[in-house]
């Protein structure tokens, strides 16, 4: 049995290089049919995102093609010269290409460390594979296996808690201090970049009303309609406030556009409601003091900023967690693959063996009993075949059973016991 | 047998509490189920006690401080197990409910105060009546409990938020919109429960002709921690009219009427002062 995962990925490769050889859209499809057409009798699955190209390849020794062989594949089915990835290819063999299947399916191999998009990026490679029929026993084990292991890792070990962005940081703590949103007044103060990336995470909210204003209300204007939202003059900005649940600020005024008296005023004509400002200017535009007022929550950019600095440091923490998760399942995964595959070879030369007793036994029977018809020998083999079959349905459905089970106590010893009960050949 | 039974739930609950504190070292879903089965199994346990308390007395089991403590704990849990099952995993609701279940059904347990008030001797409308001041009242404090637990993780999730601090992992808390929401629910729902309550009790004590009846008295502990508890819901329920009031001091007063919740349940059981409220003793109920 071998298997080998071969491909470039952010770290290995430049984005254009990915690009040049990227299984995207119908490429995927027709990238597994040249596979299987071009290396019969192995197993394929193409994993192609933005982050990685990789081919992983299963089978006998001599189903799957060597590292070179596969590059020149690449090269054809891309139209492009093996000489300009050949040096970005990274290739990982036997247990190094499951631990490295694991390690991608648990994102520790994706650029932003715990992002949750590489798990369905995975499946959908796996069931891609599964409806060109490439793959075969061995990759759906190891690919069913990768599944579980990344949700497994992310569960246990956390490294997917925690935004990293300051963007998404501040959804994270808008659903904190709010339960509904549909309810809840957006409001945008200053037209920014980084207003935009915010106010973008806080659609996903969907928030009931959206109000953007600006100094120039052009730039008000035009935010409003990016958003689906309404443009309020700058010169009512106390209004504004004061129908806002949620605030975004993000000019680049020098001095605090909102003081404390001001907001205390705001929040009197509030009745007191629940306010989140999320101030993401630089110095900030809200006086520091608001944040102590009763039902106010006030984030300046620099706490969004250290919240997710500390996600990154734990998500960090997981990772000490995960390689050793991903040892261990590794091991399990290639001892389970090992098993099945010893099993069906024992349960292969069961049925072999027991076949060839049957034949040369009727064989026999036939050469002793001439004056039997044609239709008496039928229903004498019939026969056998059955007592055959029952006679072997039972310790056949054990094997296959402690197999399945990779928690069995002793199937190797299973597996010896069958080999002497049946007197069948060590492979 | 009552003190071997309380111990049955008090331990499944116990160790529901502790696989529910185990969040912050096991990263696994699997304890989350271990706690709502843990949780769910000493309910159904409570629920099977209680019920053949109700059946064997022939009456709903809320007429004395054993009874009503169990009672009360009972529809905590229920709660506690819906709002686990409701919620995202994450969110540490039993961390807050579960202490309280267990702490009053390890109250009930170690309860050794004489029997209350048990309105079913005198029969008739006195007992009929009786038994529904029983239910308003543990009715409202299922409320005030309610609302102090939720005015509880209102508290903690606020000064998290003031402070920037992040939650730890496998730790949330609802939101400040979802734990005032349910304050105030419960703040609305506990004032005209105890009102009823209270009132029956004290027409009750008034008109009753039996001579075993308990005097209703002013300057009893327990109607006194009672009546002020009552006030400060009335006081509550105003401040949902006054805007300055709302938030934490909201949060604060309910934890000030739980405290008086407390105080007419046990306390006054447990400084033993003097209450016209040990009625009776009674042939059937809790025997220890």
């Amino acid at each position: 049995m071998k298997l080998l995962a071969l491909g470039v990925d952010h770290r290995s490769a430049p984005a254009a290089i990915r690009e040049a050889v990227a299984f995207d859209g119908p490429k995927s499809a027709a990238g597994l049919d040249a596979l299987r057409h071009g290396f019969p009798g192995g197993e394929f699955v193409v994993l192609s995102t933005c982050n990685r190209v990789e081919v992983y390849m299963a089978g006998d020794v001599a189903h799957v093609p060597e590292t070179d062989a596969l590059a020149d594949f690449l090269a054809r089915f891309h139209a492009v010269p093996a000489e300009s990835f050949a040096p970005h290819l990274v290739s990982y063999h036997d247990e190094g290409a499951v631990g490295h299947l694991f390690r991608v399916a648990a994102s520790l191999e994706s650029l932003v460390l715990g992002e949750g998009q590489i798990l369905g990026q995975v499946k959908q490679a796996f069931q891609e594979a599964q409806r060109r029929e490439a793959v075969g026993p061995i990759l759906n084990h190891v690919f069913q296996q990768a599944l579980r292991v990344g949700k497994k890792v992310r569960e246990e070990t956390g490294l997917d808690q925690g935004k990293l962005s300051v963007a998404s940081v501040a959804v994270d703590v808008a659903r904190e201090v709010f339960d509904t949103f549909a309810d809840k007044t957006v409001l945008v103060i200053g037209a920014g970049k980084m207003g935009d990336l915010t106010l973008q995470h806080l659609k996903t909210l969907l928030p009931g009303r959206i109000l953007v204003t600006n100094r120039s209300p052009e730039r008000a204007e035009a935010a409003a309609a990016r958003f689906e939202g309404e443009a309020v003059p700058f010169d009512r900005l106390d209004a504004a406030l004061i129908e806002a649940d949620l605030v975004v600020s993000t000019t680049a005024a020098a001095e605090p556009i909102v003081t404390y008296d001001q907001y205390v005023r705001v929040q009197r004509a509030r009745r007191n409601r629940l306010a989140l400002i999320l101030d993401i200017a630089s110095p900030p535009d809200f006086d520091r003091r608001i944040g102590l007022l009763e039902r106010v929550t006030l984030y300046h950019i620099d706490d969004l900023r250290a919240q997710a600095e500390r996600n990154r440091k734990g998500r960090q923490k997981g990772v000490d967690p995960a390689l050793a998760i991903i040892e261990r399942e590794t091991a399990a995964c290639l001892a389970s693959l090992q098993l099945k595959r010893s099993a069906g070879a024992v349960l292969r030369q069961l049925g072999t063996n027991a076949d060839a007793v049957r034949h040369r036994e009727l064989e026999a029977l036939f050469a002793a009993l001439p004056h039997l018809d044609a239709s008496d020998r039928e229903a004498i083999a019939h026969t056998i075949c059955r007592v055959q079959n029952q006679t072997l349905h039972h310790p056949r459905a054990a094997l296959r059973s402690a197999a399945a089970e990779p928690s069995h106590e002793q199937p190797h010893t299973l597996l010896n016991a069958f080999r002497h009960l049946f007197g069948l050949a060590d492979l | 047998m009552d003190r071997l039974s309380v111990l049955c739930f008090a331990g499944t609950y116990g160790l529901a509490l502790a696989s529910d504190l185990a969040r912050f070292a096991v990263r696994s879903a699997a304890r989350w189920y271990l706690t709502v089965g843990l949780t769910a199994l000493g309910w159904i346990v409570q629920a099977a006690y209680l019920g053949n308390l109700a059946w064997s007395a022939g009456r709903i089991p809320v007429t004395t401080l054993f009874e009503s403590l169990l009672a009360l704990s009972w529809i905590l849990a229920a709660i506690d197990l819906y709002l686990m099952v409701r919620s995202p995993k994450p969110v540490a609701v039993g961390m807050f409910v579960l202490p309280l279940v267990l702490a009053l059904v390890v109250m009930a347990g170690v309860s050794t105060a004489p029997q209350q008030a048990d309105w079913g001797a005198w029969g008739g409308a006195t007992a009929f009546w009786g038994s529904v001041h029983g239910v308003f009242l543990v009715a409202g404090a299922v409320s005030t409990c309610v609302a102090f637990l939720a005015g509880l993780m209102h508290l903690v999730q606020s000064h998290r938020l003031k402070r920037k601090r992040p939650s730890p992992f496998e730790f949330a808390l609802p939101s400040l919109e979802q734990s005032e929401r349910l304050n105030r629910g419960a703040i609305t729902l506990a004032f005209p429960l105890l009102t009823f309550g209270l009132l029956i009790g004290v027409v009750l004590g008034l008109a009753s002709p039996s001579p075993n009846a308990m005097r209703l008295s002013w300057a009893d502990p327990k109607v006194l921690s009672a009546l002020a508890m009552w006030l400060v819901f009335a006081v509550l329920l105003h401040a949902r009219y006054r805007p300055e009031m709302r938030g934490r001091r909201v949060m604060w007063l309910t934890a000030v009427a739980f405290g008086f919740l407390v105080f007419s349940w046990v306390g006054v059981e447990a400084l033993r002062l003097p209450t016209a409220h040990h009625g009776v003793p009674r042939a059937s109920g809790r025997g220890s």
